[in-house]
């Protein structure tokens, strides 16, 4: 067992960002990342790109490369392949390398899960072929692989994204079929000149756009009532269009309405959550330092909010200040000082936030399932008719649901169904998803072989004694 | 809010009191400070288990075990009971010998339902098993159950019934004024006939407002459950002298339990994880199933449960106040004896007398009587 003065669980943005902040000053500090190599979901493989050319990705995953190169020559101890399974707030870490569970204890805990998508559980989505636009990016950046001939659908920055590096690659793409309502964009309007401080960010989304149109890609818009054909696999996305019915052959879906915080490390460890209605999501409850109601434990990235990526840099660098600061290492004054830039650069994004929030904000058709038939959890099979029956035989809570339904016990331990079942059980109950709450986690956050955990022993034998 | 009997404690032991009651005709509310099958009843191994019980608790136990062959049709819900017979293994000769100091015991006090079993007839019943067994000890009357359907069943029966079922209801205090028991809740005020303290781990603080001193204690003991794996075991399995208990549920699933205790925090309604033990039971499991080694472990989890120093449960009613009846510190084998303590509380509510002998669990009975 090793001690450490900071542990960073996630080798994202933000976790990156936080070891070098946290080694320039002076702590000694281990990152812990699952991946094989750093870089967190957005900068996968960026530094070791398959791709013969990787700037076809773009330029922000290019600056990724740079970030992970220097992460990597900042001292910071990276244990690659690391996969954390108990994080305690006591600072105690259990984790599977190679093979075997470790522990570690920490002075300072920074937890960076980022993000993942949203679900979106409309007819079909549990077809063969129909995957997440953030599969699609996987499936690019690690082993560059792509679908060709792929039907895409939903709303969102990255689902545009996917399709403007599908495009410059060359790649067939059957339709983008857009989701985002008309009364969004005029919700967001309002909204536009306070996003306009970061014209940066504003001028990439639309240039995605407009590589789209240019391309001459087949895109719907205000597409509503989307639904997977297909019996066996995906043959293709029906939708409909003030009432006119549409149809797009293909064989692979790919779905995207945007992401939302990974919630299986910070509900696991018991912190403070609560519902964030600006982005339909759980939420970690942190103070502007990322520190949570446990002063040792801390959160960063899109793992305590959506950021993105540049966002995650800053709130890392901001986390690694306070952490310091904990540490002794900077003094109050230091600390502020130190985070002022950045902290600026964080509210100022605030105003681009909201305007991307409402534009792209997840409806409630696609957030929530509308056919009884239509699966909510994945793992166990659960079905929208299967947890209203529960509700109906009075399990009310997110929990005694899954206990009646096993809805949620599955090995994704809710990652998928989590946030729909706080939706669902909000509109039948009538309440706040902040008064249903949501599942109680339980260990191990990974599946672990029963020989794993049979070699695991903090205290040998003769110690006991 | 006013009913002849208040029910402080919406798990099994609560919700089966509930349904037997209101079967009786008298109108009962069941108050849960969070919600019904929460804790104990709702997350705890299923075991429905006759076997090894300590020879105070058989005869409720076996009166219990008839009640659950037939609890389906009887509560008009699914409880997910399975008959299935259950076998504690002997790994050596030693252990041997304790089984055949039990059968004695056993057949002395005119109990026939455990058999003991040789190595030839463990290996056929349960293929995986480690080759060095010798034997062991079978009960055919016994099962399984899935812990919060069975407790819900309770439930909705008692509500079909009529029953009132109040959740994330916290009882603040209690007190008798001339002949009727007036309860605070954290959220309404309840006036009631009779009283039943069926509140698990926290049954001692609701027997200090009845005005019983008890010496209860709680722990949390720990469960794990893997993904799913072909089926290799019927029965249900536990050791006789290794903390070792498992099941495979017709899913797939597989229960590992054995009695390990995590760390209970009561005050905070959450326990946590004693890894090092959980490791230890793999290493057990393993060791007696050598093909166990490769499953893989989905869920780990602790419940709080309560315990009596003798772990015997108090059923009795009040010793300092009328019309208030205790049912709690089962000390985790108190799921499969729910039917029958739902039963045996209505008697006692409504006739004062029970047929089974209670001596054993009177809630004094660790009262000092004379220096």
């Amino acid at each position: 067992m090793q001690a450490f003065d900071c542990a960073i669980v996630g080798a994202g943005p933000a976790g990156m960002s936080a070891a070098l902040a946290l080694t320039q000053g002076g702590a000694d500090v281990i990152v812990l990342d699952r991946a094989d190599r750093a870089g967190g979901q957005i900068y996968r493989s960026a530094s070791s790109s398959p791709l013969p050319d990787a700037a076809s990705l773009g330029p922000d995953y290019a600056a990724g490369a740079d970030l992970i190169t220097r992460f990597e020559r900042s001292g910071a101890k990276h244990l690659a392949g690391a996969d954390a399974w108990h994080i305690g707030d006591d600072g105690r870490i259990l984790f599977s390398y190679q093979g075997d569970t470790r522990e570690l204890h920490c002075r300072e805990m920074l937890l960076c899960p980022g993000a993942m998508e949203r679900p979106m559980p409309i007819p079909g989505w549990t077809l063969p072929g129909v995957m997440t636009a953030g599969a699609a990016q996987v499936m690019l950046k690690s082993d560059a692989v792509v679908a060709d001939g792929a039907v895409f659908a939903g709303s969102g920055p990255l689902l545009y994204l996917i399709v403007a590096q599908y495009l410059r690659l060359g790649v067939r793409v059957a339709a983008l079929v857009d989701t985002t309502p008309r009364r969004h964009y005029l919700d967001a309007a309002p909204l536009l000149p306070r996003a306009w401080r970061q014209v940066g960010q504003l001028r990439k989304g639309l240039s995605l756009l407009r590589e789209i149109r240019a391309a001459g890609v087949d895109t719907y818009r205000y597409a509503e009532n989307l639904e997977v054909i297909g019996e066996e696999t995906a043959k293709g996305l029906r939708f409909s269009i003030s009432g006119q019915p549409h149809e797009v052959s293909a064989d692979t879906v790919f779905l995207h309405h945007g992401v939302q915080p990974n919630l299986n490390m910070t509900r696991a460890m018991g912190l403070a959550h609560h519902w964030n209605n600006a982005q339909m999501c759980w939420q970690v409850t942190v103070d502007e330092f990322g520190q949570s109601a446990i002063s040792h434990v801390s959160v960063a990235g899109d793992g305590a909010g959506i950021v993105g990526a540049d966002g995650a840099c800053a709130a890392g660098r901001v986390v690694a200040q306070n952490m310091l600061y904990h540490l002794g290492r900077v003094s109050r004054t230091g600390r502020d000082r130190n985070s002022h830039a950045d902290l600026y650069y964080l509210s100022s994004m605030k105003p681009f936030r909201r305007f991307i929030d409402c534009l792209y904000r997840p409806t409630e058709a696609l957030r929530l399932p509308r056919d009884t038939e239509t699966l909510v959890c994945r793992c166990e099979e659960q079905s929208l008719g299967d947890l209203r029956a529960g509700f109906e035989q009075g399990a009310r809570d997110p929990n005694a649901l899954k206990s009646l339904t096993r809805c949620g016990m599955g090995p994704c331990q809710g990652r998928q169904c989590g946030h729909v079942v706080t939706g669902l059980l909000a509109q039948w109950r009538k309440e706040s998803p902040d008064a249903v709450g949501y599942y109680r986690l339980r260990s191990p956050q990974r599946l672990l072989t029963v020989d794993e955990l049979g070699r695991y022993n903090t205290i040998p034998a003769e110690a006991a004694k | 809010m006013k009913a002849d009997a208040l029910i402080i404690g919406g798990g099994i032991q609560g919700c089966a009191t509930a349904y037997h009651l209101a079967r009786k005709g008298v109108s009962v509310i069941v108050v849960e400070k969070d919600y019904a099958g929460r804790h104990a009843s709702g997350v705890n191994a299923g075991g429905v288990r006759l076997l090894g019980r300590d020879m105070a608790e058989v005869p409720l136990s076996k009166a219990s075990m008839e009640m659950w062959q037939t609890l389906d049709e009887e509560l008009g819900h699914d409880t997910g009971f399975r008959r299935q017979s259950l076998i504690n293994i002997a790994a050596d000769e030693g252990d041997l010998d304790t089984l055949r100091a039990r059968e004695a015991k056993m057949h002395e006090a005119g109990y026939a339902y455990e058999r003991m079993i040789d190595q030839a007839e463990l290996r056929d019943r349960l293929p995986h098993v480690n080759f060095d067994c010798v034997g062991g000890v079978i009960s055919e009357l016994d099962g399984y159950a899935i812990p919060y359907k069975a407790t819900s069943a309770f439930r909705l029966a008692a509500e079909n019934l009529g029953a009132k079922v109040i959740e994330g209801e916290e009882v603040l205090s209690l007190r008798r004024v001339g002949n009727t028991w007036l309860a605070q809740g954290s959220r309404n005020a309840y006036e009631a006939e009779a009283v039943i303290n069926c509140a698990g781990a926290w049954a001692d603080r609701i027997a200090l407002m009845i005005g019983d001193n008890v010496p209860l204690s709680h722990a949390a003991p720990m469960l794990m459950i893997t993904a799913r794996m072909p089926h290799f075991a019927k029965p249900v399995v536990g050791a006789v002298s290794r903390q070792l208990s498992f099941k495979q549920f017709e899913n797939g699933t597989v229960l590992i339990g054995g009695g390990a205790k995590g760390f209970a925090d009561r005050a905070n309604n959450r326990t946590r994880l004693d890894y090092a033990k959980l490791a230890a039971a793999c290493r057990t499991t393993a060791e007696f199933f050598p093909n166990m080694r490769k499953a893989s472990i989905n869920r780990m989890w602790a419940g709080l449960e309560a315990y009596m120093p003798d772990n015997l449960p108090v059923i009795c009613p009040a010793v300092n106040a009328p019309r208030a009846f205790h049912a709690f510190g089962f000390s985790a084998h108190g799921f499969q004896m729910g039917p029958i303590v739902g039963q045996v509380l209505a008697d006692l509510v409504t006739g004062g007398q029970s047929r089974f002998n209670l001596s054993p669990f009177r809630i004094d009975r660790f009262d000092r009587k004379v220096l």
